[in-house]
């Protein structure tokens, strides 16, 4: 068992970061960060993180919009508005090789993993990325669900709240 | 299109942080669409390189379109 467990462990981490990776590329950033990170997690099978969400009677898909529109709202504040000739980037490849992270990234990947530890069973899911990233009180991920209106406290809880929802 | 930009006031840390990451990525996405545009326009890897200001092969391995794209 302890071996199937690990096993899909693996898999649910090689999901969720070749997905952080991929969201990065596609937003233009350099590497993935918090954010990159709980819209990979919001895609995950298990279904934790999407849950905390819409415990909270928030769409989960309302999460990509709003991190545009924080980076939109930090321009507008320095009178710097950008057109729409920018939406659709062409597309580039993920960057082959190990995976690479912000350093904020890290952490919140590091945290995920060390709550996932203090589960039974001891596997990562979605849900442990929500609250890993609910924990950085400054970033992009904090400002987002800022303009969303959504408690970082009240969505963590909620996170908690579907991993012991069986 | 741009009517002016304004350097956030430094004793607003927090709005001034998250323009500079909105700024790197704002950076990042006109980069990528302008190489895809020089690239449509016949330019080389050289050039495009010489253009940002890093070795064609730096050009290349950051900014080639994805393959089949």
């Amino acid at each position: 068992m302890a071996l199937l467990h690990a096993l899909k462990d693996v898999r649910t981490i090689k999901t969720l970061l070749t997905r952080a990776g991929a969201e990065a590329v596609r937003s233009g950033d350099d590497l993935p960060g918090p954010e990159h990170l709980l819209l990979s997690a919001l895609a995950l099978p298990d279904g934790t993180a999407a849950a905390a969400f819409t415990h909270l009677g928030v769409d989960p898909g309302d999460f990509r919009t709003a991190v545009d529109r924080t980076h939109r709202d930090a321009l507008d504040h320095l009178g710097l508005t950008v057109g729409d000739g920018l939406d659709d980037l062409p597309g580039a490849d993920t960057p082959a090789g190990p995976y690479r992270m912000t350093a904020s990234g890290q952490q919140a990947f590091q945290r995920a993993v060390t709550l996932s530890k203090e589960t039974k069973p001891s596997l990562l899911r979605a849900a442990h990325i929500v609250i890993a990233v609910c924990e950085q009180g400054r970033g992009t991920v904090a400002r987002a669900l800022q303009t969303q209106g959504i408690d970082r406290i009240h969505l963590a809880a909620a996170a908690r709240e579907a991993l012991a929802t069986p | 299109m741009i009517d002016r930009v304004e350097v956030p006031e430094p004793d607003d840390p927090e709005a001034a942080l998250a323009a500079v990451v909105a700024l790197r990525r704002l950076a990042n996405q006109l980069e990528r669409a302008a190489v895809a545009h020089a690239l449509r326009d016949g330019w080389t890897w050289a050039q495009i390189g010489q253009a940002l200001g890093v070795s064609a092969q730096a050009a290349h391995k950051k900014l080639a379109p994805k393959k089949g794209a």
